[in-house]
């Protein structure tokens, strides 16, 4: 029987907005299904000081405990007591979610960094693990083409480990960031300004970044990237696209020739069951989401014929930090030194090749450092003294702050990291919850304590003086236990280039159903140690085309 | 585009700043909106008068009112009793550890003592802080005060945009660069 749908793409979030938006252009019917509400920047993200709200953005007392976020932007956070989630009693993993149109891309951090071969080939290089599928070569053309569409600033650099892009005009670095910048070329260390998916001039149709530094709320004039401001507009514009929010999925389901015949989805507020059918589905639910779903789907995992689903989970690795402030620049004038809520990068030089091979542990690490004036002087409570006196060195201060910190370590794979249906738990609508056991390996923690040393090597040369009460303050070489996540989960349904090793193939088609496909971190056999999302764009624009190839072709 | 995004809720601002900045005089800098009435008329709800004056007095001993604001015209003691009196369901101990400090203050005759004894008695209270070795049983009422004191304060108009001056939430034509030769170098 004929469908009303090409494809359903499940989650319209970084890959599902983009595919969404590739598919329609190409001629495709889709339906977007998303589990949260829908939302408008125009209405729903405005600029807001802490004091026009009651409770200066923690909320009342007790209402974040039920959503994550803060009192400005739960709203594209998620309800936590309507999505539990179970952890393994060893685990101390905490998993950050959104469940709203556009998905955590509302909120991101915005850094656009493309992987490179010493990552995809690692594991040829120093014998852990699995190269990936795919190489820099393969990816090259999607990188250019989404950065061309949604518009990254940077600087080029010419390091083959931090491939550059057709950038926009990179933003203009602050006097704490210059300061760390001539501390890097000191040490002899390249450095750069963050790459951000956050326009410095008019692109596409969209304005530049007003440097309000509320990203993290959402942008209301669309300057940085995210799909209700970037993919989902043409994607409607086509005639093409069909959403609905609210809609839960609930599985996938399959017909009697191994192919997915469409998903089941609950509506979320009236409970009513739907089925809907396409000729694709694709899971672009966000990592850990996409890999529920296919073990909800079947008994023992839907595409699981290799046994890996759910295995090798990982997020890179955080921990550590240093801050205080640059005494350089106490008691200078006030300035918009967040208003772009970015800083600098320094990228990893270390296990890139041969020459810089460490002994100790493999894999790398990226850095950032920033400083400056924050909307709230967070060193200040814990600050000691009080009176006239205290008030001038808290404000002399707050101009200096200044902050190093961890923008990606390479965190390991390993198969005792897992995922899993919880056998008793179930959220609001009835389905199953995950199960996830996470813990950090001997080389995580050795990466990091070598990030806290060059932390704090580039803290020292910029002049920084370690202030207690500062987000970072710590003893020397002192990091954090346990040690944490980025909010870059990835892996659980890896990428192979046989069938016995991985669930999907280097297009983010499942080895077992050609109809089916995943969009997310699910591939990633490894974490490298650049922020990931542009990476998942760019699997998934791949991934598109190889859809739209065995269409013509109508190999499925 | 302009006229799109000026229809955006502060769109106009932003563009007026932007045309103004390209073509007329400097950037005349973020105007920050005036602070709710919240606190303006708030009569304590969690403290009884005796405790909200004492406590009033000690957030003013902490953040004077000098060349800058301070608690008072920051409403500090209005608004700690104004997350308080919410408090008292969904963050119980946070209200015992309140209720424990204002009678240690009482206990320490802070709410009895004249200005002068009661800035003696915040010295005494405090000295912890600054030496590591010295004791006093108000130091915790103490921190916790002066905890939420400084927040009450730096996320007030007067002390976010009063006292400290700060720059950000608000619509800018651009970045400002670091224009000190200085700092290129160490």
């Amino acid at each position: 029987m004929p469908t009303a749908h090409d494809a359903i793409v499940v989650g319209s979030g970084a890959c599902g907005g983009w595919a969404a938006m590739e598919l329609t252009q190409a001629g495709l019917k889709v339906l977007m299904l998303e589990a949260g509400a829908r939302v408008d920047p125009a209405t729903d993200f405005h600029h807001t000081f802490l004091y026009q709200m009651d409770y200066r953005g923690r909320g009342r007392p007790g209402l974040l405990r039920r959503y994550s976020g803060s009192e400005r932007n739960y709203r594209i956070m998620l309800d936590n007591l309507e999505n539990p989630y179970t952890t393994s009693p060893e685990t101390t993993y905490s998993w950050g979610r959104s469940r709203c149109l556009g998905g955590r891309t509302l909120h991101w951090a915005r850094a656009t960094d493309r992987m490179a071969d010493y990552e995809f080939k690692a594991a040829s290089r120093d014998g852990y693990g699995m190269d990936w599928a795919v190489s820099y070569a393969d990816l090259a053309p999607y990188y250019d083409r989404i950065e061309s569409f949604i518009g990254v600033s940077g600087e080029r650099l010419g390091l083959p480990q931090f491939p550059d892009g057709p950038f926009l005009p990179p933003m203009a670095l602050n006097c704490a960031e210059t300061i760390f910048t001539a501390a890097c070329q000191s040490l002899g260390w390249s450095s750069t300004h963050r790459r951000l998916a956050q326009l410095t001039r008019v692109h596409n149709g969209r304005p530049p970044c007003h440097y309000c530094g509320n990203c993290v709320n959402g942008c209301e004039v669309g300057a940085m990237f995210n799909p209700i401001a970037v993919t989902l507009p043409p994607a409607l514009k086509t005639g093409n696209l069909e959403i609905r929010t609210d809609s839960v999925v609930a599985r996938v389901r399959m017909n009697r020739e191994n192919r997915a015949q469409g998903v089941t989805y609950i509506e979320r507020h009236t409970m009513r069951s739907v089925d809907v059918d396409a000729r694709y589905v694709i899971l672009a639910a966000s990592t850990l989401e996409n890999t529920r779903l296919l073990l909800l789907s079947e008994k023992g995992g839907l595409a699981n014929s290799s046994g890996t689903l759910g295995q090798y989970m990982m997020d890179q690795v955080s921990g550590g930090g240093v801050s205080g402030i640059l005494p350089r620049l106490k008691g200078g004038p006030s300035r918009l030194d967040d208003g772009k809520s970015a800083g600098i990068t320094i990228p990893n030089f270390q296990n890139i090749d041969r020459k810089t091979e460490r002994k100790d542990f493999i894999r790398g690490y990226v850095m950032n450092a920033t400083g400056g004036q924050t909307e709230y002087p967070q060193f200040a409570a814990a600050f000691p003294g009080y009176g006239s006196a205290w008030k001038r060195e808290i404000k002399s201060r707050y101009v200096a702050q200044a902050r190093v910190w961890i923008a990606g370590g390479e965190m390991l794979a390993r198969k005792e990291n897992f995922v899993e249906l919880d056998p008793e738990v179930k959220d609001h609508w009835g389905i199953p919850v995950l199960k996830i056991h996470f813990t950090h390996s001997a080389n995580d923690h050795k990466l990091i304590a070598d990030f806290q040393q060059r932390a704090e090597e580039l803290f020292r040369r910029a002049g920084g003086e370690v202030m207690a009460g500062s987000p970072d303050a710590r003893a020397p070489g002192q990091t954090t236990r346990p040690l944490g996540g980025s909010i870059h989960e990835v892996g659980t349904a890896r990428m192979s280039v046989s069938p016995k090793d991985g669930v999907l193939n280097s297009f983010g088609q499942t080895h077992d159903i050609p109809n089916l496909y995943v969009f997310g971190g699910n591939a990633f056999p490894s974490t490298g140690d650049k922020h990931p999302t542009l990476t998942m764009m760019a699997l998934s624009a791949r991934g598109c085309d190889h859809l739209l190839e065995t269409a013509k072709g109508r190999k499925v | 585009m302009a006229l799109r995004a000026a229809a955006l809720p502060g769109g106009a601002a932003f563009f007026a700043t932007w045309l103004r900045t390209d073509n007329g005089p400097p950037h005349p800098g973020p105007i920050a909106p005036p602070e709710p009435p919240l606190l303006r008329d708030y009569q304590p709800a969690f403290f009884d008068r005796s405790d909200f004056d004492a406590l009033q007095a000690f957030t003013e001993i902490l953040i004077p009112t000098d060349e800058s604001p301070g608690a008072r015209e920051a409403h500090c003691a209005h608004y700690i009793d104004f997350v308080l009196q919410a408090s008292t369901e969904a963050a119980p101990d946070t209200v015992r550890h309140w209720r424990e400090a204002m009678a240690a203050l009482r206990q320490a005759g802070f709410h009895a003592a004249d200005a002068a004894s009661r800035a003696a008695l915040v010295e005494a209270m405090s000295r912890q802080e600054r030496d590591p070795g010295a004791t006093h049983p108000g130091y915790a009422a103490y921190r916790l005060i002066k905890q939420h004191t400084t927040f009450a304060f730096y996320t007030s108009r007067a002390g976010m945009i009063d006292a400290l001056d700060y720059r950000g939430n608000s619509y800018n034509a651009s970045f400002p660069a670091c224009d000190h030769p200085e700092h290129r170098t160490i």
